[in-house]
C-alpha cells in the first residue's frame, strides 16, 4: 500500500529495543504503513488500554440482546429509584424503602409505631414479594427476586440494561456519523484537491459557507424539517460535520498530487479516478483514521447535547446523553442514576481519546520506522 | 505550621459563610425593623402591564400591584369588594352595576373613576393592543368578542360609566361565575393617564402607577422585583409587610434549596426529586388545584375516530399506580374532565377496567391489538410529562399490546400542532379560570379554538349553549353534567388522567394570611407576619 521509499528496518517488531544491532547488515524487509503504525501503537500503553476498552464496549453493545440482563424498557413501578446492590433483591430494597418511609411519616406525626393499616400494607408487600410474578417473553418471572447491580431509574427500569442499550445507540451515532461524514469529506476533498480550478473553488466556497453557519442551529433546523427520528439524527449530524475532513483531505491531496508516484501512475495511463482513489486517498489514510477516532467522541457529545435539549433520541429508547439528562433533576435523591451513565460515557470518551492520540502518533510520517 | 495556617484559614472562611448565612436568615425572618417577604416566583414576568401578560408568575405580582373591581378572598378565592364597594346584579343575571369607592385612587393620587374602567376594558379588547388574555373578557362582556375580532367598533361593547362612581356592564348571558372571574387581571383597570404620558415605559419603577396594596419600588430584570406599600391604597392599614421581593427562580430544585437555606419565604413549587424530603416538613402544603391533566385524542383520525378505541385506551391505564409511583405528590386519579367542585354533582366516568378495555378494542376490530397502527403521543419537552408518557406507553403495551411512539416538542411548536390538529394523541393540562364546570367544558364545542382534538357533537354543543343561558342552580349544573356525560362516558373525546395539586412551601408559624385554596391564588396584600 505504501508509496514511501522503503528503508531498512532495524529489526522485527517483536524484539524491538533489545541489544545493539548493526543496522547495515540486516536483511531488508518491507514494512507497510499500517503494519508500522500498528507496531508503534502496541508500544503505547494508554492507546492499547483505550483500544481494549473500546473493544469491550463494542462487544457489550453488539451482544446486548443475548446478554443476561433485564429489558431496558420493562417498567416495574414498585421498583422505582432502587439503589445499586449486589446482595439484596429488588423486593428487599423495595420493602425497606416503604418501611423506612412509614417510620419517617410516623415520626413526623409524633408516633413511634405503625398504624394497623400500615402494618397490613407491609404484610401485603411481603406477600407480593414472595408470590408475585410477571409474564416476560412468555415466561413467568418472579420480578421481586431480581437484583439490580446498578440500581433502577425513576420508572423502575434496570439501569445496567439502559446503560448498555444507551451505549448501543451512542456508539452507533458516533460510528455512523463518523463514517458518513468521513466518506463525504474524503470524496469532496479529494475531488477539490485533485481537480483544482473552478471545481475546487466551488466546493471550498460551499464548505466556507457551511462553516459560517452555527453548527447546532443547522442540526436543529434539519431535525425540525425532516422530523424527529434516529435516522434523521444521524443524517443531520453527519451532514454538517464533513467540512473539516474535506479541508484536510484537500490539503493533503494538493501537496501529494505533483509527487513522483502520481506522475508515475499518470504516465502509465491511470485514469483520474484511479489516481484519486487508488493512490492519493490511501496516502491520506493516516490523518483520516486519526480524525475519525477523535470525531466519534465528538458525535457522542453532540448527541448528548441534543438529548439534553430534548431533541435527541425519543423515549423509551435512551442514549448516554438522555440518561444523564433524565437523571440531573434527581441528582440528590438518586445519584446513581446520574453517576453510572456519566461514568460509562466518560470512560468511553477517555478510551476513544487515548486511542485517537495513540493513532495520531502511530501514523505520524515523521516517526516512521521509529519505535 | 503551614497546615495550621491552612486550617485556620479554612475555619475563617467557613465561619464567614456561616455568619453571612445567619445574617440572611435574620433578614428573611423579619427580625429588626423591616419585614421582608421573599417569594420564589417561577419566572421573569413578560410585562408588568396587566393587559399584556398571561402567566401564573405574573398573576402573583399583579395581585400585589393592582386591584380590580373585586379581589379574591385569600381563603376561598371567591370575590370580595375591591375598588367597587358594592354591586347589584339584575334579576336576569346579565346586568352588573358597580359602585366604586370614594377613596379609590392611583398611587400618584389621581382618583379612579368609572370612565377609567370603561377605557381600560376597551383597551384590552382593542385588537391593536394584542392582549394575550383578551379572549377571557370576550367570553363575558356583551359585544366584546366582536370588537376584539375587529368586526365591530368599541361602541358595540356593553360597558358604560353612569357617573364618576357607577360602572355598568352587560354579559352575554346569565353566567353565574362572572363575579368571581372579575378579579382576574384581564379585567384590571389601568392608569391610562400614566400610559399616555410614558408610553410603554410606564411600568418602569420611576414611572409606575398602580392601585394595589403595594407599588413597584425596584425592577431588575432576571434578578428581582421589589414591592413596597402603596401609601394611597384605600385599605393601607391591612398592608403590613415593608417589602415584598419576587425572585424569578425558574429551576424548582434551586428554589427548594433557597427555601431550605432561608433565602426565600414562599416557594411556589416543589421539585419531584425533593418531594419525599419535603413531605416530612410541616411547612409543606399540598392542596387540590382546579386543574386536570389529560390526553387529547385526535377524534378526526383513524383509528381514534372510533369511540371504542378511545375508551379502550383510557380504561387500560392504572391511574392509581401512575399517581402513586410517577407523579407522587398526592394527585387524584381523574375519570372525569371536571374536578370536584362545590355544588356540581360530577360524573362517575368509566374507571380502569382491563377486561372491558380489551373487549372494546376487539369490538373495534383490533383483537389483542392486532393491526393497530403505531400512534404518536405528543408532549411538550418536560421531564414530568416524559415520565408520564413513558408510563402510559408501557401500560398500553402490556395491557392492550399496542405500541405508541413518543414525541416531544418545544412549547410553542407543540401548542401550534395541537391547535392545528396535527397529532394523534397529545398531552394537555387545563387549569380552570373560575370555579365553575363551564371552564372545563366550553372549550370543546365544535370548532372551538382550544378544541385541538376535533371533538364534534351537536347535542354537546346545544347543552353548553343552553347552560350559558341558565341561571345559577342545580338545573344548570345538571345540564352541564349531561354535557360532560356525553363528552367522557359516551365519547371519551379526551382521556382524563389526574387532577392537579398545588405544592407550596411556606412556614405558616411565621406568616399568616396565606391559605391553600383550589384556585392557587394567594393575594400578597393579605399576607402578614404572624406576630
Amino acid at each position: 500500500m505504501s508509496n514511501q521509499p522503503v528503508v531498512p528496518s532495524g529489526h522485527d517488531s517483536d524484539d524491538a529495543g533489545q541489544g545493539v544491532v548493526n543496522e547495515f547488515d540486516q536483511p531488508v524487509e518491507g514494512v507497510s504503513l499500517t503494519k508500522d503504525a500498528w507496531r508503534r501503537l502496541k508500544k503505547n500503553k494508554m492507546a492499547m488500554f483505550g483500544l481494549v476498552v473500546v473493544v469491550i464496549y463494542a462487544l457489550l453493545s453488539i451482544t446486548a440482546p443475548i446478554l443476561p440482563i433485564h429489558s431496558f424498557r420493562y417498567q416495574v413501578p414498585e421498583h422505582r429509584d432502587l439503589p445499586p446492590s449486589f446482595t439484596k433483591t429488588a423486593g428487599e430494597l423495595w420493602y425497606e424503602r416503604v418501611e423506612h418511609r412509614m417510620y419517617q411519616l410516623a415520626e413526623r406525626d409524633g408516633r413511634t409505631t405503625l398504624t394497623p393499616e400500615q402494618q397490613d400494607e407491609l404484610a401485603d408487600i411481603r406477600h407480593r414479594i414472595e408470590t408475585e410474578t410477571a409474564m416476560i417473553d412468555g415466561q413467568e418471572v418472579k420480578i421481586h427476586q431480581w437484583r439490580y447491580i446498578l440500581g433502577t431509574d425513576h420508572l423502575g427500569r434496570d439501569m445496567l440494561a439502559r446503560i448498555i442499550y444507551g451505549g448501543q445507540i451512542s456508539i452507533a451515532i458516533g460510528l455512523i456519523g463518523t463514517i458518513t461524514s468521513v466518506l463525504i469529506g474524503i470524496i469532496l476533498g479529494a475531488i477539490a484537491g485533485y481537480v483544482g480550478g473552478k471545481t475546487d473553488y466551488m466546493i471550498m466556497r460551499f464548505v466556507d459557507v457551511m462553516y459560517g453557519l452555527p453548527y447546532m442551529l443547522v442540526v436543529i433546523i434539519l431535525m425540525a424539517i425532516f422530523g424527529r427520528n434516529i435516522f434523521n439524527l444521524f443524517l443531520a449530524l453527519s451532514l454538517v460535520s464533513w467540512l473539516v475532513v474535506a479541508r484536510v483531505v484537500r490539503g493533503q491531496i494538493i501537496s501529494l498530487k505533483n509527487s513522483e508516484f502520481v506522475e508515475a501512475a499518470r504516465s502509465m495511463g491511470a485514469s483520474q479516478r484511479r489516481i484519486i482513489f487508488r493512490h492519493l486517498i490511501p496516502n491520506t489514510a493516516g490523518i483520516i483514521i486519526v480524525f475519525a477516532t477523535l470525531r466519534i467522541p465528538a458525535f457522542i457529545m453532540q448527541e448528548s447535547f441534543l438529548s439534553f435539549l430534548g431533541l435527541g433520541i425519543s423515549a423509551p429508547f435512551a442514549s448516554w446523553g438522555s440518561l444523564v439528562s433524565d437523571a440531573v433533576e434527581r441528582m440528590t435523591g438518586a445519584p446513581w442514576q446520574l453517576f453510572f451513565p456519566a461514568m460509562a460515557m466518560t470512560l468511553f470518551l477517555f478510551a476513544m481519546n487515548f486511542l485517537g492520540d495513540g493513532l495520531r502518533d502511530a501514523f505520524d510520517p515523521h516517526s516512521k520506522n521509529r519505535l | 505550621m503551614k497546615k495550621t495556617v491552612l486550617v485556620l484559614g479554612l475555619i475563617a472562611i467557613v465561619a464567614s459563610f456561616g455568619f453571612a448565612g445567619g445574617a440572611q436568615e435574620a433578614g428573611g425572618a423579619g427580625a429588626g425593623d423591616v419585614t421582608e417577604f421573599v417569594i420564589g416566583n417561577g419566572a421573569e414576568p413578560e410585562s408588568l402591564d396587566p393587559h399584556l401578560v398571561s402567566g401564573v408568575p405574573e398573576h402573583r405580582i399583579m395581585m400585589g400591584l393592582y386591584e380590580g373591581l373585586v379581589v379574591p378572598d385569600p381563603e376561598t378565592a371567591t370575590a370580595v369588594p375591591g375598588v367597587a364597594e358594592s354591586w347589584e346584579i339584575s334579576d336576569d343575571g346579565t346586568m352588573y352595576t358597580f359602585t366604586l369607592r370614594e377613596d379609590a385612587q392611583w398611587s400618584d393620587g389621581t382618583p379612579i373613576t368609572a370612565q377609567q374602567f370603561v377605557d381600560s376594558w376597551l383597551r384590552i379588547l382593542n385588537p391593536e393592543t394584542a392582549a394575550p388574555y383578551a379572549w377571557f373578557p370576550s367570553m363575558f362582556i356583551k359585544g366584546a368578542a366582536d370588537y376584539n375580532a375587529g368586526e365591530a367598533g368599541p361602541e358595540s361593547v356593553a360597558v358604560r360609566a353612569l357617573d364618576d362612581r357607577t360602572f355598568q356592564f352587560e354579559t352575554v348571558g346569565p353566567l353565574p361565575y362572572t363575579l368571581d372571574a372579575l378579579s382576574h387581571y384581564s379585567f384590571q383597570v389601568v392608569p391610562l393617564h400614566a400610559i399616555e404620558e410614558y408610553g410603554s415605559e410606564w411600568t418602569l419603577p420611576e414611572n409606575f402607577v398602580g392601585n394595589g396594596p403595594y407599588t413597584l419600588a425596584e425592577w431588575s430584570p432576571q434578578q428581582r422585583i421589589v414591592l413596597e406599600p402603596n401609601p394611597t391604597y384605600w385599605n393601607a392599614d391591612k398592608v403590613q409587610l415593608d417589602r415584598v421581593v419576587f425572585l424569578p427562580v425558574e429551576e424548582d430544585t434551586t428554589m427548594y434549596n433557597m427555601y431550605i437555606n432561608g433565602e426565600i419565604d414562599w416557594a411556589t413549587n416543589v421539585p419531584l426529586g425533593q418531594l419525599e424530603q419535603a413531605q416530612l416538613r410541616d411547612d409543606y402544603h399540598v392542596s387540590p388545584y382546579l386543574g386536570t391533566y389529560y390526553y387529547v385524542f385526535n377524534n378526526g383520525r383513524e383509528p381514534l375516530n372510533d369511540p371504542n378505541v378511545r375508551k379502550a385506551l383510557s380504561m387500560a391505564i392504572d391511574r392509581q399506580l401512575l399517581v402513586d409511583t410517577v407523579t407522587r405528590a398526592g394527585q387524584i386519579p381523574a375519570y372525569s374532565m371536571v374536578p370536584e367542585m362545590t355544588g356540581y354533582p360530577g360524573i362517575e366516568g368509566l374507571g380502569d377496567d382491563l377486561d372491558t378495555a380489551r373487549q372494546l378494542l376487539a369490538d373495534a376490530g383490533y383483537p389483542d391489538g392486532e393491526g393497530f397502527p403505531e400512534l404518536t403521543v405528543l408532549y411538550n419537552t418536560n421531564e414530568a410529562h416524559k415520565s408520564i408518557a413513558e408510563f402510559i406507553q408501557q401500560q398500553w403495551l402490556d395491557n392492550l399490546n399496542i405500541n405508541v411512539t413518543l414525541e416531544n416538542q418545544e412549547w410553542g411548536t407543540y401548542l401550534n400542532n395541537r391547535r392545528q390538529h396535527n397529532f394523534d394523541i397529545a398531552r394537555a393540562g387545563w387549569i380552570g379560570d373560575y370555579q365553575d364546570p363551564n371552564t372545563f367544558l366550553d372549550m370543546f364545542i365544535t370548532g372551538g379554538a382550544m378544541n385541538g382534538g376535533q371533538f364534534a357533537n351537536d347535542e354537546y354543543d346545544s347543552l353548553i349553549a343552553q347552560a350559558a343561558q341558565m341561571q345559577a342552580g342545580p338545573e344548570r349544573f345538571d345540564v352541564l353534567r349531561q354535557a360532560e356525560q356525553i363528552f367522557i362516558e359516551d365519547e371519551m373525546a379526551v382521556m382524563p388522567i389526574y387532577y392537579y395539586v398545588n405544592l407550596n412551601m411556606i412556614d405558616l408559624q411565621k406568616w399568616s394570611g396565606w391559605y391553600a385554596n383550589i384556585m392557587g391564588w394567594h393575594p400578597v396584600g393579605d399576607i402578614v407576619g404572624a406576630n
